[in-house]
């Protein structure tokens, strides 16, 4: 199954370390691929560093796209993650 | 999109490029690699002139616009100006005529003055105006300089990509990338990866966080781009999956257009893929060289089956 949907990043400073780390972490126990596309650029959102090379501010707009089997409950528990801005304020 | 101000800001050292006139020209954007001398078009003809092109005026276009009475030069001048024309470069050692930089400040197109004659001029700004539309793409996977080639690792998330690259930055090869490669074809036959500004240099180890190899290693155990002449796919150890034993068949990947030689390396403890990695980018080198053991092997096994072969016909014959 393949899921897209656009979100936007909340929390103050953007999507840095520890935002990605979170994303990193809270995508391990699912299966599915899972990317990023933002500014034309597309990425693996498993991997840290490029997560971190996107260097998203607030307010920016990311696509993400999920393919595999359990794609929409990873979609579920990564746009809360969006939403909840990774704990931040 | 790339701008005319981009491009001033990244060559203006470089082509020791000066606006002259027509600031606001700086938001035009360049469409195409393409740079042309108005020579012809300039005398009056015209047609099929490409205007989206960026134009580079010397020395003899110059003496000839002097030449021309002040209305008919700014006649022609508006002529080769249009509202695509991304910008003008005067070549070193020219004077701008009068009527050149007002045009440009009411069209809106700017002007630059150059530290080059038109000839290398255009060679240059050709040159970059390639590069930078050159194919290119983001490649999830690890870039690394082994014994002077450019070897791609790629693998699934967690399968030690960037392990395998920390244990050949630390026998001495060269990280180029971790985890994200920009690649850019280049003249059409060669592939150039290089890392993100933001995270050159820069790795992720799980267990450890993020590191800085430059610093931890020093600068020799890192350069900025490379070729790609190899993709390595790093997997787990599948028992079911048959992996090649001999080597004959070579194969190969396509990236951009470009098909690169293409290795899948199961992954097991016991295995060092380090070691193997490095194997593989000096078996590459031998071949390169013109020199491929498996083949090599092969031909040598083939004369000796045909050599014994030959034996036992001329043995049966005296029978």
């Amino acid at each position: 199954m393949k899921l897209v949907c656009k979100v936007k990043v909340k929390n103050a400073l953007g999507l840095h370390t520890r935002p990605a780390a979170a994303i990193v972490r809270l995508l391990q126990p699912h299966k599915s691929n899972v990317m990023f596309t933002y500014r034309d650029e597309t990425i693996n959102a498993r991997s840290i560093m490029s997560i971190l090379m996107l260097a998203a501010k607030k307010n920016s707009q990311i696509t993400i796209t999920i393919e595999g089997d359990d794609a929409e409950t990873t979609m579920t528990h990564i746009v809360r993650a969006f939403e909840e801005e990774f704990g931040e304020k | 999109m790339y701008l005319v101000q981009h491009f001033y800001k990244q060559h203006e050292k470089a082509l020791k490029l000066e606006l002259l006139a027509g600031a606001s020209g700086l938001k035009r954007r360049i469409t195409k690699a393409e740079v042309q001398g108005p020579g012809l078009s300039l005398a009056g003809y015209t047609k099929g002139f490409a205007s989206s092109r960026m134009l580079v005026i010397g020395r003899q276009e110059m003496e000839y616009l002097r030449e021309l009475d002040a209305a008919t030069r700014k006649s022609r001048l508006a002529s080769i100006l249009s509202s695509t024309t991304p910008a003008i470069i005067v070549a070193k050692g020219c004077a701008s005529p009068k009527e050149l930089l007002v045009l440009a400040e009411e069209c809106g197109i700017s002007v630059f003055k150059a530290g080059f004659g038109a000839t290398d001029l255009i060679r240059h700004i050709t040159f970059l105006l390639l590069e930078e539309f050159s194919p290119s793409m983001t490649l999830h996977g690890t870039l690394v300089e082994v014994f002077g080639v450019g070897v791609l690792i790629q693998g699934e998330s967690s399968v030690g990509k960037s392990e395998a690259a920390l244990g050949l930055i630390e026998r001495g090869h060269r990280l180029i990338s971790d985890d994200v490669v920009r690649v850019k074809k280049r003249e059409g036959a060669s592939l150039i990866g290089c890392g993100p500004e933001l995270t050159r240099h820069l790795m992720e180890i799980r267990g450890i966080g993020i590191i800085n190899v430059a610093h931890l290693y020093g600068a020799v155990c890192v350069r900025p781009n490379k070729s790609i002449d190899l993709v390595v796919k790093l997997e787990e150890w599948n028992d079911q999956h048959f992996y090649d034993r001999v080597g004959l068949d070579e194969k190969f990947i396509d990236i951009l257009g470009i098909s690169v030689p293409y290795h899948v390396l199961p992954v097991k403890p016991g295995r060092d893929v380090v070691l193997l990695l490095e194997t593989i980018a000096l078996n590459d080198r031998l071949k390169n060289m013109g020199y491929n053991s498996a083949k090599e092997f092969n031909a040598k096994l083939l004369e000796t089956i045909s050599r014994r072969q030959k034996k036992r016909i001329h043995h049966e014959a005296r029978m």
